[in-house]
């Protein structure tokens, strides 16, 4: 290796509040190569933040190194002096962070932002070419209309669009090192996959080295040399990523990959999971930090801890912290294998029709202001959902998706169209009926924090749905609850507690639980797991589809991440931009979609093993969503479609099944070929 | 822009009508009415009979209403039966002398109170902290009258550098001539306000310290002294536009007593002498003109906050 | 930002014996919050302390307080056995105090709670209903603003002749408006809060949105926004006395014994100025400095 860029050695960092000092990095060593690209992947709370940050010296208040130096360039930036580390910082180190709306100035032009590091660094550079420089930089980061973009304002700019401008303020001094923290978590699939595209062509071009920093096995597999797992304030593992991937040895990392729903055996099997949750890093744990939570612990684990040493076959290359690590000869698949879960119900009669339901909202211009106008969120959906069966519903944000689940669960009243509950229609229903109907529906939302009154302690909050329902007496209230806290695997004190002393894989289950009370045949879970990591959601998924199983449940699932749903949805729907345009068995959907957008979709999302990707030969969607406030005329996909011809600007495509009775798709001309068996 | 600023326009004429309902429901609400009021305590009631008739009082209260209106419209407020003259006359003559009052000690208040919120929340936590937010809750604690006093005993009194009495002229041009006599009544309105200012310029900076883009900056490797001066004064200053806007009643009022105090020669001034003589006309007059300052004064400093924060400025 | 200490509670996991024993109400840890606050804690005494000189004052010093003595007047403090001396009339003026400390904190605790009750409820019914109905409310109290509270008070005061129920009526009259303002825009979030939403999905209707979520929620604010009305109120009874309209004697205000020695400005009176714009000063201090600790209270346990 040659000389490293940057050499982080032995970094501690503590983080005091008020009430106590949490150690969130505790001995962290790296090294990055020059033109290296490096990935940090952990959970939340494991310190992969950190990390970066404390390389600039940006840590949030509180934050302070207490041990080890930071080398950068000679120098070490843990101990520099503040008008060092402004030289470095946006200079030979350019950094962006994960929200492109709050990370920029909203009162600043986009121009003066960019051009602003060259007005600090470059001094030498006149106004004028700082600003053109920073248009320059604007066009290669790929904005289009750069001259007119450098007097826009952060807000006027699309999300990806001002992660665009973040990298060009990040880029614009040709810094050696970009640090990267969660560039793409706060994006679509498909503005994630541009953005990350653009990453990588300009690195390229620049020729400097990056560090990555991420939760999405997903996005690190697939862009940078080598891999950092951290986990609660360690580094657990380090290895190239290929060999990281294909060998994983730390126990943690193996857990980690078992936990990831693409990873499943197959859709009827649950998902491995990691028990427990990380430590608490305000007391430094003694022993491997992982011990707790790992299947193969010894007293040794618990006492001892792991040193960080070379791998015994691949040397410097691979090196991990583990006592009992993953055999070098054992196979992938030899992580222990989940219970198998009893086959799926045989699926029942329909529970829900949805008949060409459309929901317009009305655009805020001021109540007298005549550029009045609809925005069409959910553009005439037609659908059935089967009693017992999970549906999936899938789409990038703004497609409908959760407007349609609102309208499912009679949070909003459709603009046109029904709702039929086993043929009912809820709207024409009377005010005793449709009080009972409720019982029958219930939504779990994505954030169980919001959708629980802070000031209520748990027992209360899930009696609410009896006590309102009238059912049972007191005494019987408490006895469901208690039964319904077992059945979500939580302990029944959680009755006396309020909810935000819970984590967060903790409060979906709360949620779980009170959506359950009612007995309701639907459930329409909002992205229930979108807010968890791998391994908590893998919990979450699995209790879904056990209670699933024991109650007869349906589910109307609505998620982005395409890979859950895939785990877990009998029938997939995949919604854009108001419209549904493929909906079919889970397995048929993915294997041979009939919609380009679905097949662009599938084609753009990152999978979590460097080699899937290779074999593929993928088209990833391009350009950006419209605005559903002027949805193009005919089928609203063909501004982005690679097949549009005339007749899909002038006529909305007809539904037809060319596949399979059950498969169905609104396009003028669907595909034909199949998609590669590997993928999600 | 034009759809906020045609809404906020169309929300200001409501107000505006609702503002004139409230002052004819006053003069209304006098006793004997509006001949009483109008006549002062003097009419006998075969006078005022004769007036209500006369001046259309004995119909019914919506075409009072629409005759009072258009009154207004003529300019027509009445006239003081104290100071024998119409009440339109007397406040074109102490309007611009209370906007001065006015402005001069919003001014001088923006400049204490803006350094002074930057530096408590740069020192957040820490003695100087406490110590400024303690005085400025003392100062809100403090009526404006009792401010005004303690200044005219330090330097009115013990030091006796500055004149008491605030300076007397026709024109706004004779006062700012006689500039010491200002001096007083200028700082003690100021300070009534310093304290509330400053407080929102200290939790503004603080919110925005707390926003990502801060963050963003240093990592551009600026300095924290350009950080606060380029990114966060700026964007915490810009909502004091609004905040500007909304204290016009509390100015107002202020500017109440303190002319009162040391016999400014402003509206409050004619307000206060009015309401010792229960000279109705005067007092709605007055009372209407400042209702009318505060509507259209804070349809101003909106504009001036659209014009302001891009995030409006652009929006539809 | 927080991935540092995110999803470390403490005894938090599934199964952990810690987690079946109850945590401390919520009542109990906001009290813990405000007693740390040392600037509430002096608001609270300071307050406790001018209540007891008001009210168990006299039984410790009683004084003349209903005739006058003009022999006695304006007597310098220290000699002639008056502490603070006394006032033009000839009354004792610590005692004069304690008589006027009674009715000014009456008439300021009154003026904010009647401001805070009547603002509050109209403030939920524009919230809760939003719409046309919010629309229009709301321009009433935007034309209400629009005219500056002391033009108004002093309007309200000439047509009617003070007495401490006026008083109490006409402050509360132009108080109210603020805590409206203060709970619609606070209804009208709570409203759209997604546990509200999730109450909706089981069945519950509007009386219990409104009971058992919005006005629990909203009560911090409220509590909060009642101490500085009193504090505010407690200040344009002295403005009132100011502009010359305070209850006639021999009842006395601290804002009209500050008003009546300010005649004596000239002739260096200082006992008749400095004891009651002190005492207005200390007591609205003191409910600024409770209202602010309790706000702190009430958002550290909200945010935590």
């Amino acid at each position: 290796m040659t000389e490293p860029l940057l050499r982080i050695e032995d970094l501690r960092v503590d983080i005091a509040s008020r009430e106590r000092t949490v150690h969130a990095l505790d001995g962290i060593s790296l090294e990055l190569a020059p033109g290296e690209a490096l990935g940090i992947v952990g959970e939340s709370g494991c310190g992969k933040t950190m990390t970066a940050l404390s390389v600039l010296g940006l840590l949030p208040p509180g934050g302070a190194v207490t041990g080890g130096r930071v080398m950068f360039d000679g120098r070490d930036l843990a101990a520099a002096p503040a008008p060092v580390l402004q030289d470095v910082r946006g200079n030979s180190i350019g950094m962006v962070f994960q929200d492109p709306l709050t990370s920029l100035n909203p009162t600043m032009t986009v121009g003066a932002q960019v051009a602003e590091p060259l007005v600090l660094h470059r001094p030498e550079l006149s106004r004028k070419e700082a600003w053109t420089r920073a248009e320059e930089m604007l066009r290669l980061v790929g904005m289009p209309q750069p001259a007119e973009r450098m007097k826009a304002y952060p807000h006027q700019l699309s999300g990806g669009m001002r992660q665009r401008v973040a990298i060009a303020m990040a880029l614009v001094c040709e810094p050696k090192l970009l640090i990267a923290d969660e560039p793409t978590t706060a994006l679509d699939v498909t503005t994630q996959h541009q953005i990350l595209e653009l990453i990588d062509g300009l690195r390229e071009r620049l020729g400097m080295a990056m560090i990555l920093v991420t939760h999405d096995l997903g996005v690190i597999a697939n862009r940078v040399d080598r891999v950092a797992v951290m986990y609660a304030g360690k580094v657990a593992e380090e290895s190239d990523v290929r060999g990281l991937f294909a060998r994983p040895r730390h126990r943690y990392t193996e857990a980690l990959f078992a936990s990831l729903p693409e990873r499943a055996a197959d859709s009827g099997s649950a998902l491995h999971t990691i028990p427990g949750l990380p430590p608490n890093l305000a007391a430094r744990p003694t022993g491997c930090r992982f011990a707790p939570r790992c299947t193969f612990a010894t007293d040794e684990c618990r006492t001892r801890e792991p040193r960080l040493a070379d791998d015994d076959v691949r040397g410097g290359e691979h090196r991990f912290a583990c006592f009992h690590p993953v055999p070098d000869d054992a196979s992938e698949a030899e992580v222990v294998v989940p219970p198998a879960v009893p086959a799926p119900r045989a699926p029942g009669d329909v529970l829900v029709a949805l008949d060409s339901l459309v929901k317009e909202f009305p655009l805020k211009g001021g109540a007298f202001s005549r550029r009045r106008g609809t925005v069409s969120a959910v553009g005439g959906v037609s659908l059935e959902i089967r009693r017992g069966e999970t549906f999936g519903m899938v789409g990038e944000s703004g497609c409908g998706k959760t407007t349609l689940g609102r309208i499912v669960a009679g949070l909003e009243e459709p603009t046109a169209g029904v709702v039929r509950f086993e043929g009912h229609d809820p709207a024409r229903m009377s005010r005793a009926e449709r009080r009972a109907h409720r019982r029958r529906v219930q939504l779990m939302f994505q954030d169980s924090t919001a959708a629980m009154d802070p000031r209520m302690r748990v027992g209360e909050i899930l009696r609410e749905p009896l006590v309102i329902q009238g059912v049972g007496s007191r005494a019987d209230q408490e006895k469901l609850i208690a039964e319904l806290l077992d059945a979500v695997g939580l302990p029944r004190g959680a009755v006396r507690r309020y909810p935000h002393e819970f984590s967060g894989g903790q409060r979906q289950r709360l949620g779980l639980a009170r959506a359950l009370t009612l007995s309701p045949d639907l459930v329409v879970a909002d992205e229930p797991v979108s807010a968890l990591d791998v391994s908590v959601q893998a919990q979450i998924l699995n209790l879904m589809r056990e209670l699933q199983r024991e109650r007869g449940l349906t589910y109307l699932f609505i998620s982005h991440d395409l890979a859950v749903v895939r785990h877990l949805a009998d029938t997939v729907g995949v919604m854009y931009l108001g419209k549904l345009v493929e909906s079919g068995p889970a397995e048929q959907v993915y294997a041979q979609p009939l919609h380009p957008y679905t097949r662009g979709l599938l084609d753009t999302v990152n999978l979590p093993d460097p080699r899937a990707a290779e074999g593929l030969d993928r088209t990833p969607l391009e350009g950006e969503t419209p605005s559903a406030a002027k949805p193009p005329s005919g089928c609203r996909f063909r501004t982005r479609c690679p097949m549009a011809q005339e007749v899909c600007a002038t006529t909305e495509p007809p539904v037809s099944t060319p596949n399979s009775a059950g498969h169905q798709v609104a396009c003028h001309f669907p595909l034909s070929a199949p998609r590669l068996a590997s993928a999600v | 822009m034009t759809g906020f600023l045609v809404k906020r326009f169309l929300q200001a004429l409501v107000v505006l009508f609702l503002v004139s309902v409230i002052v004819f429901t006053l003069l209304h609400l006098l006793p004997g009415g509006p001949a009483r009021a109008i006549l002062g305590p003097k009419g006998t009631p075969q006078q005022i009979e004769h007036f209500n008739h006369q001046q259309g009082y004995d119909r019914s209260l919506p075409e009072q209403y629409l005759m009072y209106l258009k009154r207004l419209f003529t300019g027509d407020l009445g006239e003081s039966f104290k100071l024998n003259s119409p009440v339109f006359d007397l406040l074109k003559q102490r309007l611009p002398k209370t906007l001065l009052l006015t402005v001069l000690s919003t001014a001088l208040a923006v400049i204490i109170a803006v350094p002074l919120g930057l530096l408590q929340a740069v020192r957040r936590g820490k003695a100087s902290d406490y110590a400024l937010t303690g005085l400025a809750f003392l100062l809100y604690a403090t009526p404006v009258f009792f401010l005004g006093l303690i200044m005219i005993i330090l330097f009115a009194q013990v030091l006796p550098i500055l004149p008491a009495e605030a300076p007397q002229g026709e024109s706004v041009g004779e006062l700012l001539g006689d500039f010491t006599g200002l001096v007083l009544p200028v700082v003690t309105m100021a300070f009534g306000i310093v304290a509330m200012f400053s407080r929102y310029m200290r939790s503004a900076v603080l919110d925005n310290l707390t926003e990502e883009y801060v963050r963003t900056a240093m990592a551009k490797g600026q300095s924290s002294r350009r950080i606060m001066v380029r990114h966060v004064l700026r964007n915490a200053l810009i909502p004091l536009a609004t905040l500007l806007g909304l204290y016009l009643p509390t100015l107002f009022s202020g500017a109440l007593v303190v002319e009162s105090m040391f016999n400014y020669p402003g509206m409050g001034l004619l307000f206060w002498n009015a309401a010792q003589g229960s000279d109705f006309p005067v007092l709605l007059g007055v009372t209407l003109v400042v209702g009318v300052a505060t509507v259209v004064g804070s349809l101003l400093t909106d504009i001036l906050y659209a014009v302001l924060d891009p995030r409006i400025r652009s929006v539809a | 930002m927080s991935t540092a200490t995110a999803d470390v509670t403490p005894g938090a996991a599934p199964g952990n014996e810690a987690a079946a024993q109850a945590t401390p109400s919520l009542a109990r840890r906001t009290l813990r919050v405000f007693t740390g606050n040392k600037l509430a804690l002096t608001g609270v005494v300071v307050l406790l302390l001018l209540l007891a000189f008001s009210y168990l004052g006299p039984l410790l010093h009683p004084t003349e307080q209903v005739h006058t003595d003009l022999s006695q007047a304006n007597l310098a403090p220290g000699g002639s056995g008056h502490l603070l001396g006394t006032t033009d009339l000839g009354y004792d003026m610590v005692g004069r105090l304690m008589v006027a400390g009674q009715t000014s904190l009456e008439i300021g605790l009154a003026a904010g709670l009647l401001a805070t009750l009547f603002g509050t409820v109209y403030g939920a019914v524009a919230g809760y209903f939003g719409g046309w109905v919010d629309a229009a409310m709301m321009r009433i109290t935007d034309a209400a603003l629009a005219i500056p509270a002391m033009f108004l008070l002093v309007v309200v005061a000439a047509i009617i002749t003070p007495s401490k129920g006026v008083l109490i009526v006409i402050i509360a009259s132009v108080a109210w408006l603020s805590p409206a303002r203060l709970v619609r825009g606070e209804a009208l979030s709570l409203r759209d809060r997604e546990y509200v939403q999730a109450m909706r999905m089981m069945g519950g209707g509007g009386a219990r949105a409104v009971f058992k979520h919005i006005v629990p929620n909203a009560i911090g604010t409220v509590i909060v926004n009642c101490t500085f009305q009193i504090a505010d109120a407690i200040l344009y009874v002295s403005y009132l006395a100011f502009l010359g309209l305070s209850i006639p004697p021999p009842s006395a205000d601290w804002g009209s014994m500050l008003s009546a020695g300010i005649t004596y400005t000239q002739n260096g009176y200082w006992w008749l100025i400095f004891p009651p714009g002190i005492a207005i000063v200390l007591v609205v201090a003191a409910f600024n400095f409770i209202g602010d600790g309790l706000r702190d209270a009430f958002e550290v346990r909200l945010r935590k």
